[in-house]
């Protein structure tokens, strides 16, 4: 393993010019790899049996990741939520072990927890799940480089999966669970591994490849700024319909029957042209809207507040 | 020149992609056994293209079209799948893979790989993307589908076990239906439902060429609609939800009885812990779209329904 790393840490810097047309794609494939399936290391003979959610039927509210992963959020003995990956290519539930520790679970010496409350948002809710403590590698790698927009912590296997009945519609905005309550999900067989132990060299390495290309994950979300008006779209314009006292639109002055007829330089035909000049403001950003009112062309000048 | 000198800084980079491939090899859980040697599978006959009992997909059928499945000892699952005509193969469906992939040895019978097309990467035979003219599953037919040809370390070292295995098929296959996973019935069913899958190879391509410059701006999280309340939570409140500040005379949130001091809990089912989550939900809801939203007054959880309406 030494000399491996030796051998990568050889590759001179210039090769990963992110100018390179093929540096780019075989950095990309690799990426596709990160972005793979991610599977188990040990599958667990004997999985514990969760204890049966209260209802049936649940809307699972789901979002699928900048790297097209089905991502839902996990509550862990209260604590979160996190994020995991639906992932039927995952015998179990894999947890990282900083989360592990934020939530207070330890892992036996085969690296396995059991979670005495295991619940997904939309309201199932699970006990006595069994995960498996572990940082995988994908998830470390994708983590790094910010591949999925979204920080991951786990990935849900087939140990919670088969119990339910899923629906996957990427036209909806929630995903259907339907618990299978007469159901015995046959557990995994143990397989025995001779795995590749170079998956453990790929943290350090994806970080190399974060230095090169400068690529650093964001994850860091900010609420829109809040103006405090309502609108209608009228005769092709986007008409003002109400202003909300002590919002930063009645304090710069906007008024009822305004139309909106640019902001920050793009012109408004209908409502959604606001929510794309919106789009990228946060609270305290500064605006400049042009209006009409009676005829009369204005400039107002505000800065966005807080609300929704 | 300077391509000249890349070509072979390309080619001494090899260990690299060999470290990056070997990412995959972490579903080590599936390797062999010498106790259990490779067995036929357990479980139903897969449906085969032009089975009598399952028409084929004609454009814009919506019948349900249900495709059973293998469970592996592994507990993965598998289906039966022909492409441009060849096979049927086995491969893997992974809720998980945001790509198709197949082997070489299946590239090369279907035509997807030329007789002398050798691999872009001498690393685990990576042809790079390709397009599958013709893809079948039970009664499905897909054309032109995307999917990488490589000969993937864990699914090569499943196959010792379990018997021939020549990819995986995930995101750009059952994105394109409403995808119901039955493990007890070891059924997928599928209704078209219009969605285009993006192409992730192509979005990941555009993340790595042009990484942001300078400081990092924050996502936006753009509420679709104006609902007239404000929410707050301080640092070191650690408690489930967040606390209604202000509600705005007469709007949407006011109407629906939404009071400062509430605690709200879920909007329209999800979670509101931070602010960032509120808004969050909020961008999800359109404007009169009517929602219920679960907040904690006194010690009683409350449901109230909301309609917020448009404005910003």
């Amino acid at each position: 393993m030494r000399s491996r790393l030796q051998t990568i840490s050889m590759v001179p810097i210039p090769s990963l010019c992110p100018r390179n047309r093929w540096q780019r794609w075989h950095i990309a494939a690799a990426l596709f790899l990160l972005a793979g399936s991610v599977a188990a290391a040990v599958a667990q003979p004997t999985l514990a049996n969760p204890t049966p959610p209260e209802t049936q039927r649940y809307k699972v509210p789901y979002r699928l990741t900048d790297s097209q992963h089905v991502l839902v959020r996990v509550k862990l003995n209260g604590k979160g939520p996190f994020h995991f990956i639906l992932d039927t290519g995952a015998p179990a539930v894999f947890l990282t072990k900083s989360v592990a520790k934020k939530v207070g679970v330890t892992a036996d010496r085969q690296g396995w927890a059991v979670f005495d409350s295991f619940e997904i948002e939309g309201g199932v809710r699970l006990g006595k799940v069994k995960g498996r403590i572990e940082d995988l590698v994908q998830l470390d790698g994708m983590n790094t480089l910010g591949l999925a927009g979204v920080e991951l912590h786990g990935v849900i296997g087939y140990n919670v999966l088969a119990r339910f009945r899923i629906e996957y519609d990427f036209t909806a905005d929630k995903l259907g669970f339907e618990y299978l309550p007469n159901f015995e999900p046959p557990d995994p067989e143990r397989l025995r591994a001779e795995g590749p132990d170079d998956i453990q060299m790929m943290g350090p390495f994806i970080k190399m490849i974060a230095a090169l290309t400068g690529i650093k994950a964001n994850f860091a979300v900010a609420p829109r700024g809040f103006l405090g008006i309502e609108v209608a779209q009228r005769d092709g314009k986007v008409v003002i319909q109400r202003v909300y006292p002590g919002t930063a639109a009645a304090q710069a002055g906007l008024q009822p029957g305004d139309i909106i007829a640019s902001v920050r330089n793009q012109s408004i035909d209908v409502p959604a042209d606001l929510h794309r000049a919106l789009r990228r403001a946060g609270v305290g950003s500064p605006l400049v809207l042009t209006i009409e009112r009676q005829g009369k062309t204005l400039e107002i000048r505000l800065e966005l507040g807080r609300g929704l | 020149m300077r391509w000249g000198i890349a070509g072979r800084v390309f080619r001494r980079s090899m260990p690299l992609f060999a470290v990056l491939a070997a990412m995959l090899g972490s579903a080590a859980g599936a390797v062999s056994d010498p106790a259990n040697p490779p067995r036929p599978a357990d479980t139903p006959k897969p449906a085969q293209a032009g089975d009598p009992t399952t028409a084929p997909e004609s454009k814009g059928q919506t019948e349900p079209i249900v495709i059973p499945f293998e469970l592996l000892r592994s507990r993965h699952m598998a289906v039966q799948v022909k492409v441009n005509g060849t096979g049927p193969y086995r491969l893997v469906f992974d809720t998980g893979a945001p790509m198709n992939l197949v082997s070489n040895k299946l590239a090369r019978e279907a035509g997807l790989l030329k007789k002398d097309e050798r691999p872009v990467l001498p690393l685990f035979g990576m042809g790079g993307p390709k397009t599958i003219q013709t893809l079948e599953i039970g009664a499905v037919q897909l054309q032109n589908v995307p999917a990488i040809v490589m000969d993937h370390p864990t699914v090569g070292a499943m196959a010792k076990v379990l018997g021939p295995i020549e990819g995986i098929i995930g995101f750009p296959f059952f994105a394109r239906y409403k995808t119901t996973v039955d493990y007890q019935k070891r059924e997928l069913t599928l209704v078209p439902n219009g969605y285009e899958p993006k192409d992730v190879m192509q979005g990941l391509m555009e993340k790595l060429m042009n990484p942001p410059k300078g400081k990092p701006e924050p996502r936006i999280l753009t509420p679709a609609a104006l609902w007239g309340f404000q929410v707050d939570k301080a640092n070191d409140d650690t408690q489930e939800g967040v606390t209604v500040t202000r509600v705005l005379p007469d709007s949407p949130a006011d109407q629906a009885g939404l009071r400062p001091g509430d605690r709200l809990l879920t909007l329209d089912g999800r979670w509101t812990d931070s602010v960032a989550d509120t808004y969050a939900a909020a961008e999800a809801i359109k404007p009169g779209q009517t929602v219920v939203v679960v907040v904690l007054r006194k010690g009683q959880r409350l449901e109230l329904s909301i309609t917020p309406r448009a404005g910003f």
